[in-house]
Order: C-alpha cells, then sequence, then structure tokens
C-alpha cells in the first residue's frame, strides 16, 4: 500500500508543477504593427479640431540628404540598432507602427486604477479628491465616468490634431525614412514608405504623455518612463532619426499644451459642487416636479457626483439644452409602475444570460468605465480595419468627443430632472449591480454607448449592426442589474445616438473622406 | 456604486474544517474501518461585521452584518482499514443586513478527499500516527465567483496535498497538527475586464494558491463516547492581491486567516451509530475576508455496509 500512495504522490505532484505552467493571462490588447491599408497622404488637409490651420505650429524643414547631420543621425540609428538590448527589442515590438492604440490602452489602465470611490470619515462625512494635493487620500483624480470620459477626449482631441499637422509637414517636406535613405537600415515594421519627418510617433508619444500626466499627475514617473521608451523605439525600429523625432516633439507637447489650455477652463473645476450648491439643485427639482433623488448609502453621501458636469463645455453641442430628454413619467404613475414592476421581475426571475449582460457591462468601480469599453472596441476595430495612424486618431477623437458630450448631456438631464433610483422608490428593493451615486434618469451607459455607436457606425458601416447592439445590451443591462428602470435606457439610447450624431455631422465635413 | 463588499470564500478549508466523526476529515486523525460508512449532516452559521482591507479591519454599514448559512451532506467510506474516502456537497445562502445587494444561494464545490494512514506506531504511553490526504473539489452549480462578498465560492477547481500527524496518549488525549497545499486553478468572470495591480483584458481569474495550517489540542472521555478539541487553524494564500480601498474583493485576492476553534463530538450509547457534533470557532487576524465567527451543528450515523 505504501508504494502505491507514494506512485499516487509522484502523479499528483507531476500534476501539479505542469498545471502551474498554463499560459499567462493578457495585459493588452495582442496585436503586432501591421501594414496600414492606406498611408492616409492627404491628412494633412482635413480638418484641425483644436487649431486653426497647420502651420500655427511652425516646423522648419529638415537638413537635406546627403547632409552632414543626417548622415550623422543615420549612423547613430545604426549603432543603437546594433546594441540594442532584448527589452529595447521588446519595446519596438510593444509600441508598434501605431502606437496611439497603445497610449489608449495605458490611458484606460490608469482610468481603472484611479476609479475608486472615497470612503467615509469616521465621523460619516466623505473626503473629496483634492486636485492640489493629489497623493493625499482620496488620491486625485477619481476617474469616474465624467472624467475619464473628458479625460480621453482631450487625450484623443490632441493626439488628432497633432498628427494631421504631423502628416501636412511629412507631405510638405518628403523626407524619406531611414530605412529608404541607408540600405543597411530595416524597419522593424511594414516598409511602407511613409516620409518620416516628422514623427509621427513621437507626437503620439508626447502629447499622450503630456495630457495623461496633467490628468493623472501621480503618475508623472510612470509616463515619463513609457514616453521614453517610446521615443526610443522610433530610432531602433529605424523608422525615425532624431531630427523626426525631435520635431515630433515639438508637435506633440504644442498640442498638448493648446488641449490642456481648452481643458483649465472648460467648467470641470466646478463640477463637483458643495452641499449647499448640491442642495439647491435638489430643491429645484422637487419644485419643478415633486420629487428628487437622495443618495442610500450608509453614511449618506450628501452630495452626488459631479452635479454640475452637464455644465461643462460640450466639443460638438452648440447647447446642452438642446438635447435634453422630455420629462421622465411621474413616480407611482401607471407608465412608472409598468417599468418598476419588470425591475422587480427581473430581480425574482433574472436569467443566466440577463445576469452575465448585467455583470458583463457593468463597468462600475475599478474598471475603465463604459467609455473605456467603446475605446477597446474602437482599438479592436481598429486593428482588423488596418487603419493609418492619423486616421486611427480620427476615429477616436470623434467618437471620444461624441461620448463625453454625451456624458455631459446625461448629466445635465440627470441633475435637471433629479430622478430617484430603483431602490429609492421601490421599498425593499435588492440588485446585483452596486447603485451609482447620482440620478437614475437617463442612464450613462445607455448615453455614452448610444453615442460611441453611432460615431464607430460611421466610420465602420459594415460593423453598424453590431456596434448598435452592443449599445442596446450595454443599456438593458442596468435595467437586468437593477440600478435603471426600462425608461432610463430607452431614452438615454436615443440621447446619446442624437449627440453622436452632432459629432458625426462634423465627421462628415472634415475632408476625410474627399480623395 | 457603492456597497457590496468584502470577505472571501475559503468554504472549502471551512468545510472540512474540524467537522466529524468517527468517520473523520481530511483533517482529523481518524479512519473508518473497512466496509463501514457515516453519513452527516451539518448545520452552519457564521457572521461578521467588519472585513479586512488588505489587512486594514474596516466596517461597512453597507454591508451591516454579513450571513452565511450552509447545509452540509457529507459521506466517509471506509475502503480499506487504511484508505477512506469522502464526499461532500454544501448548500450556502449568503446575505446582508445593510445595503441593497442581494445575496446569493445554492450548491458551491462538489469536494472529494482519500485518506490514507501511513503510520501507527507505538511510543511511549501512547501512539503515534501519520496520515495524508488527496482532496479535489470542483463548483457544482454556475454560482458567479466574481459576486463578492455574496458568491458562494471562489469558482475554481481546488487540489489539495494534506500531511497529519497525532500523537494519541493511551488515556485519550492527544496533539495533532497538519498542513496542506491547495492547489487552485483559474475562476471565469462575467466581465472580460478587470484590475489586479495592472489591467487585465480577459474574463479569466487566476485562484493564489495557498497553505492550509493546523494545531490541534484534544482528548476523548467516557470509553470514547465524547470527543472535545480545541485548534488554531491558518490560511495563508501565496500570491494575489489586496481588496482596493473601499472596494470590493475580488476572487485574485490574497486571503488569509487565522481562528480559533472548540470542538465536541458526542456518541450515544443507546443509539447506536448515532452522533452529534458542535463547534464554534472564531477568526481573530486577517486578510481580505471578513472576520467571521460562526458555530455549527451536526448529526452523524455510522453504519456497517459490507
Amino acid at each position: 500500500m505504501k508504494i502505491q500512495i507514494r506512485i499516487l504522490f509522484v502523479v499528483i505532484s507531476v500534476a501539479l508543477v505542469s498545471y502551474s505552467c498554463i499560459e499567462e493571462l493578457p495585459n493588452e490588447l495582442q496585436f503586432t504593427g501591421y501594414e496600414f491599408a492606406s498611408l492616409d497622404e492627404n491628412a494633412g488637409n482635413w480638418n484641425l479640431i483644436l487649431f486653426a490651420s497647420k502651420e500655427e505650429l511652425l516646423v522648419s524643414a529638415p537638413d537635406p540628404i546627403g547632409s552632414p547631420s543626417l548622415i550623422q543621425e543615420l549612423n547613430e540609428v545604426k549603432s543603437k540598432i546594433a546594441l540594442a538590448s532584448s527589452a529595447q527589442k521588446e519595446a519596438v515590438s510593444y509600441w508598434t507602427n501605431n502606437p496611439l492604440l497603445r497610449w489608449n490602452e495605458i490611458a484606460l489602465e490608469l482610468a481603472t486604477k484611479y476609479n475608486l470611490i472615497p470612503a467615509p470619515n469616521a465621523d460619516g462625512t466623505y473626503p473629496s479628491p483634492d486636485p492640489s494635493k493629489p497623493d493625499q487620500y482620496p488620491l486625485f483624480p477619481y476617474s469616474h465616468p465624467p472624467y475619464t470620459s473628458r479625460m480621453l477626449a482631450y487625450l484623443s482631441v490632441a493626439q488628432y490634431d497633432g498628427l494631421i499637422i504631423a502628416w501636412h509637414y511629412k507631405t510638405k517636406f518628403g523626407r524619406k525614412a531611414p530605412y529608404e535613405l541607408d540600405p543597411q537600415i530595416k524597419s522593424a515594421y511594414d516598409e511602407n514608405g511613409l516620409s518620416s519627418f516628422p514623427s509621427d510617433g513621437a507626437v503620439v508619444a508626447v502629447s499622450s504623455r503630456d495630457i495623461l500626466i496633467a490628468m493623472f499627475p501621480l503618475e508623472k514617473k510612470f509616463l515619463e518612463e513609457k514616453a521614453n521608451e517610446h521615443l526610443e523605439s522610433l530610432i531602433l525600429a529605424g523608422i525615425n532619426v532624431k531630427s523626426d523625432v525631435e520635431a515630433g516633439k515639438f508637435i506633440g507637447s504644442q498640442v498638448a499644451k493648446k488641449a490642456l489650455a481648452r481643458a483649465s477652463i472648460d467648467g470641470m473645476k466646478n463640477a463637483q459642487t458643495n452641499k449647499a450648491k448640491s442642495d439647491s439643485i435638489s430643491n429645484a427639482a422637487i419644485k419643478r416636479f415633486g420629487w428628487s433623488w437622495e443618495n442610500q448609502e450608509t453614511p449618506k453621501r450628501s452630495v452626488g457626483l459631479t452635479p454640475l458636469f452637464g455644465r461643462v463645455k460640450m466639443w460638438n453641442v452648440p447647447t446642452v439644452e438642446e438635447v435634453r430628454p422630455e420629462s421622465p413619467p411621474t413616480p407611482g404613475s401607471i407608465e412608472f409602475n409598468k417599468d418598476a414592476d419588470e425591475l422587480k421581475r427581473f430581480a425574482n426571475n433574472l436569467t443566466v444570460e440577463q445576469r452575465k449582460i448585467a455583470n458583463f457591462w457593468n463597468d462600475g468601480l475599478n474598471s475603465y468605465t463604459p467609455p473605456g469599453h467603446w475605446n477597446r472596441y474602437a482599438k479592436e476595430t481598429v486593428v482588423k480595419y488596418k487603419l493609418s495612424p492619423v486616421r486611427t486618431a480620427r476615429v477616436f477623437a470623434y467618437m471620444n468627443m461624441a461620448i463625453v458630450d454625451a456624458g455631459i448631456s446625461c448629466w445635465d438631464t440627470k441633475y435637471y430632472y433629479h430622478y430617484p433610483r430603483p431602490i429609492q422608490t421601490i421599498s425593499g428593493f435588492k440588485t446585483i449591480l452596486g447603485t451609482p451615486n447620482f440620478p437614475a434618469y437617463t442612464s450613462g451607459h445607455s448615453t455614452f454607448s448610444s453615442a460611441a455607436a453611432e460615431v464607430l457606425s460611421y466610420f465602420f458601416p459594415s460593423e453598424a449592426t453590431q456596434f448598435r447592439k452592443w449599445a442596446e445590451e450595454a443599456a438593458m443591462s442596468r435595467v437586468y442589474g437593477g440600478i435603471h428602470y426600462r425608461f432610463d435606457a430607452i431614452t438615454g439610447l436615443s440621447q446619446g445616438k442624437k449627440v453622436g450624431t452632432y459629432s458625426v455631422n462634423r465627421a462628415i465635413l472634415d475632408r476625410a473622406e474627399t480623395f | 456604486m457603492n456597497l457590496k463588499h468584502i470577505f472571501i470564500s475559503i468554504f472549502w478549508l471551512f468545510l472540512f474544517n474540524s467537522i466529524f466523526t468517527n468517520a473523520q476529515t481530511p483533517l482529523d486523525g481518524l479512519m473508518m474501518p473497512k466496509g463501514e460508512i457515516c453519513v452527516a449532516l451539518v448545520y452552519e452559521h457564521s457572521t461578521w461585521e467588519r472585513y479586512w482591507e488588505g489587512t486594514y479591519l474596516r466596517t461597512n454599514q453597507n454591508i451591516g452584518t454579513f450571513k452565511r448559512e450552509m447545509a452540509m451532506p457529507m459521506i466517509v467510506g471506509g475502503i480499506t482499514d487504511k484508505i477512506n474516502i469522502m464526499i461532500s456537497l454544501p448548500f450556502l445562502k449568503t446575505s446582508a443586513t445593510g445595503g441593497q445587494m442581494a445575496g446569493a444561494e445554492g450548491l458551491q464545490d462538489i469536494g472529494l478527499s482519500l485518506k490514507a494512514q501511513f503510520l501507527d506506531y507505538n511510543l511511549g504511553k501512547g501512539k503515534l500516527k501519520a496520515f495524508s490526504n488527496l482532496s479535489f473539489s470542483t463548483p457544482a452549480s454556475n454560482y458567479l465567483a466574481d459576486y463578492l462578498p455574496f458568491s458562494l465560492g471562489f469558482g475554481s477547481n481546488e487540489l489539495g496535498v494534506r500531511a497529519i500527524g497525532l500523537y494519541e496518549m493511551n488515556k485519550g488525549s492527544y496533539f495533532r497538527i497538519s498542513g496542506a497545499y491547495l492547489h487552485r486553478g483559474r475562476a471565469e468572470a462575467e466581465r472580460n475586464f478587470y484590475y489586479q495591480d495592472r489591467a487585465f483584458y480577459t474574463s479569466t481569474m487566476d485562484i493564489p494558491d495557498a497553505l492550509h495550517a493546523q494545531v490541534s489540542l484534544g482528548s476523548w472521555f467516557f470509553q470514547k463516547k465524547l470527543r472535545v478539541e480545541a485548534s488554531i487553524t491558518s490560511l495563508r494564500c501565496f500570491s494575489g492581491d489586496d481588496i482596493r480601498a473601499y472596494n470590493t474583493p475580488q476572487p485574485t485576492n490574497k486571503v488569509d486567516f487565522d481562528k480559533i476553534e472548540g470542538f465536541a463530538q458526542y456518541y450515544f450509547k443507546d443509539l447506536k451509530g448515532l452522533g452529534v457534533l458542535a463547534y464554534y470557532n472564531q477568526m481573530f487576524s486577517g486578510r481580505n475576508m471578513g472576520q467571521f465567527s460562526g458555530f455549527g451543528l451536526g448529526l452523524t450515523y455510522q453504519f456497517k455496509a459490507l
């Protein structure tokens, strides 16, 4: 018997060891550098978002082919490639020839990391993050959906303007890439013949770094390291020389500065109000409608999340009032009871499929939020369609402008109507998702998702059915989860679609579709 | 957005933790003779009012008092005098008195365990015994692991290898020590993105492996009709992340705890084969789980099947 058991133990030990060698779980989108469907050589003519003209940023001509400085730079490229460590080579393959996707991923990771709601103090009050003391608990920022949506818009718009300007100068100067100038240099990516001056990679690295440092000040060191690694990889990949990179860095830092100047006066500073202001907003709703939302946590949060986010400056919608939906049904009305009864039915008989949808789209605390979820879909689709960096930036810029505009419109609606959540109106109601700290009507998930789907459907018409289906699923997920009435979701969907259309209408006129 | 909070379910450990009978558990120093079967039913009731977020003990009024109830049928059989097999299938129900999060209920994990005795050696005024035990458990329903603190279990397979040493005086008192390596597999969440010190683009979560150890002092009384025991039990995960500030736990967390327990079991003289058991336990330190205290009550019936 002893021998049998010993054999059994050997078997088990082997099983344990081999079991632990299973594959690593992915920390990023799995893709490599790819051949662009088009180089979009006329992108220098596309409409800018922040800048009035391409030459508002003056970039002087690079030194010509054959000049000693360029020969020197090419030699540097060769010696750096020859001496590259394996970590540096890995960095080249990580960043790819469409590094905007990696920076978007970094942005989502930071959004997730900082998406934690403040815990109560011992006396039952709640602290707020203080931008002037970001490292004091609760850390700044609290990267909730409005914050993340706005952050992504600034990131994407800065990247987009920067790349249009880079494309303008690429066309203007037509400098050949190092792998074309020197036969000893090979590109780590597809050798597509794109002009290398200014470096589009450097534009993306520096604009992204600077926007994200402003949005996540505690991550300055991390972001600088990422940017340095990225900038170095441009040389090591054989696609840029130093002067390409320097010109790209200049454009990147200037577009970030311009974007952040807008951010500093867009009204976000006032979005989180004090209790007095919050009470006056709530009282206005009671006076107007006879109802008011109240936080149901213990201890109660006396101020909802960003009551004045609805006043933040929009990108493509002239006034927030023009996209504000009609009033929701009065609590207790027949129309209200119909949707409230539906919530009780779901709570008692939720199918596994419905539960999965609720959890899949939850995107709550400690997540990249619904705006992040849609940025992920955008990335996957961009890779599928092999878009060039500048066309990629276009997708993200218009989508993220639409998403933040949707958020602003939704928040305006939320605090205008100040509509109570199901856990407030239905006594004893229990949910499988946590109820957020802001009013119900309209659903943020629905509005964000519908706006994103609208823009993505314009850019990728053959995927439109899928995008709209996802938006509807995201909307219904909140109903299955017990935290929104169906009318919050349905109205949110049409609101988001309306907001998204403003962004699409601007994209239609931006000269990217004319050849 | 608020609520849902803490504790993580190391039920597997609870299940077999000191419960049972003349039949025995993966942890104890008892064996059933060949051909005998013991069936048992145990009810356990445990609660916590505070939980460890990392190592910080937090109170959360949006949970209030967390309650977990378990009903567990179990069968133990003697394949030979030296090899026993155990099967268990607990039903669990979780709920909270505070907040608005729905609890959960259902079958948890089916557990299968083999115990073998290696050593039976007369030493001084007593006997030295050694055992080993292999255990395996797997979810018995589609419960969602990623619904903490309410989820019924951690949603993955678990393979355990345990060694047990026992010294029992002829007069009835005994000292027992055991240690186990618990290898856990992966759980599937219903979201395909999560954060564990960094972003993860998958619905698959790695459940940390753990070390489980127990030290017990006990004694038999009344011609082996009554057994009384006190024990300290510890669990240490080898990896995993901490619950983030005021955030929900997740199955990837590093869960540790230490607890003390008192246990008693009585076999009736007149009702042959029938026994009762009771225990009470209390956690005194931990990490990333609720500070449970609870009691269990059980009925056991042992009979000769072959």
